[in-house]
């Protein structure tokens, strides 16, 4: 798949998705979205499929994430991106507003990795872009899941 | 909300109609990319220029004091110096598209330390070079004339006394104390991985 139209309908929601993820502002992830995509389309020619050429966009985004934070502090923590649910049912849109609130409490590399997971990468693919090794990143997922599911307990619980 | 498949459906559950189409997207594409890093370009070719022009103004004109060449050529390697360690701060821009978030952490960090060593050294030195290079060009021209060289002298010492007195130690301010929030948070991202 070497169209960018192709790979951009294709990918583009993942990579806004998981720059929600990390940011937990739309805007901001919309940018991030446009970063990469400039970076994709600018090395697309020279793409040399040494690695998935999933991995080699989801390392891109993850990358531009990772770089937001020299141009922002701290990413807004407690916010719910304002035009993601418009249309989605009231309990969805309460889960899936909390949810993006229990990630942005987490640590920056965890945002990602669990952003990845949560996405549907394989481990060992989001090994690759996290440049970590799989048991390593087996261990940490296992341990960002286990603090989201206490929190939606806890969120179900007292509600 | 029991497993990790709840937690995936409500991940999904994000919509994403507000992204721009692709034609839309390349339109932007476009537009933006040259403008990232068209600061960073314009120092270097406006010192390379300049560089340039100091060298065929040495060349074309007659002088005929050492000391003019001597001026014009600190003047003009300060402008080298400058447009270099520019360029190799291009590198960051362009080699980090296919690496890994902890080789990307690795290396804004060096680039990081390097602009660091950039404003404490690097600037010092390009600043010294065409404040004593402009010093020792401008000789020759006033040299006959008291008042010239007295006036001009004057303003050159009092704009050099501002640049390295005010403006510098104040960008050095700015420019440091971000550096150092940023590497501080750097080391923190990197520690997570470890």
């Amino acid at each position: 798949m070497r169209n960018f139209e192709e790979i951009y309908n294709r990918y583009s929601p993942q990579i806004f998705r998981v720059c929600l993820g990390y940011t937990n502002d739309a805007e901001q992830a919309k940018d991030l979205v446009q970063d990469t995509f400039i970076s994709v389309w600018k090395g697309l020619p020279n793409f040399r499929n040494q690695s998935h050429i999933s991995t080699w966009i989801f390392r891109i985004a993850t990358n531009n994430c990772l770089r937001a934070l020299e141009v922002a502090k701290r990413m807004p923590q407690a916010e719910l991106p304002f035009n993601l649910t418009e249309q989605a049912e009231e309990s969805t849109e309460e889960k899936l507003s909390f949810l993006y609130r229990c990630i942005s409490e987490l640590e920056e590399t965890e945002r990602i990795i669990i952003s990845l997971e949560l996405e549907g990468l394989p481990q060992a693919q989001i090994a690759d872009i996290v440049g970590l090794n799989n048991g390593n990143v087996r261990v940490k997922i296992h341990r960002i899941k286990e603090k989201l599911t206490k929190k939606f307990k806890a969120y179900e619980q007292f509600r | 909300m029991n497993n990790s498949d709840d937690l995936k459906a409500i991940w999904h559950s994000a919509k994403t109609d507000s992204l721009p189409g692709p034609d839309i997207m390349l339109q932007m594409i476009k537009r933006f990319r040259s403008q990232k890093l068209r600061n960073k370009w314009l120092v270097i070719v406006s010192s390379c220029l300049l560089s340039c022009l100091i060298i065929a103004v040495l060349f074309i004109v007659h002088f005929t004091m050492p000391v003019t060449y001597i001026g014009g050529g600190l003047m003009a390697a300060s402008g080298l110096l400058l447009a270099v360690t520019n360029i190799r701060s291009l590198k960051r821009f362009y080699r980090l598209d296919d690496c890994s978030n902890l080789q990307f952490l690795a290396f804004i960090e060096q680039t990081r330390l390097n602009q660091a060593y950039y404003y404490k050294k690097t600037q010092a030195v390009v600043m010294l070079l065409c404040s004593a290079g402009l010093l020792l060009y401008l000789y020759e021209p006033t040299a006959g004339h008291p008042v010239w060289f007295i006036g001009i002298y004057g303003l050159s010492i009092i704009y050099l006394l501002v640049m390295w007195f005010f403006v510098r130690p104040r960008y050095y301010k700015k420019g440091a104390e971000k550096l150092n929030a940023t590497l501080h948070r750097l080391e923190s991202i990197s520690e997570q991985l470890k």
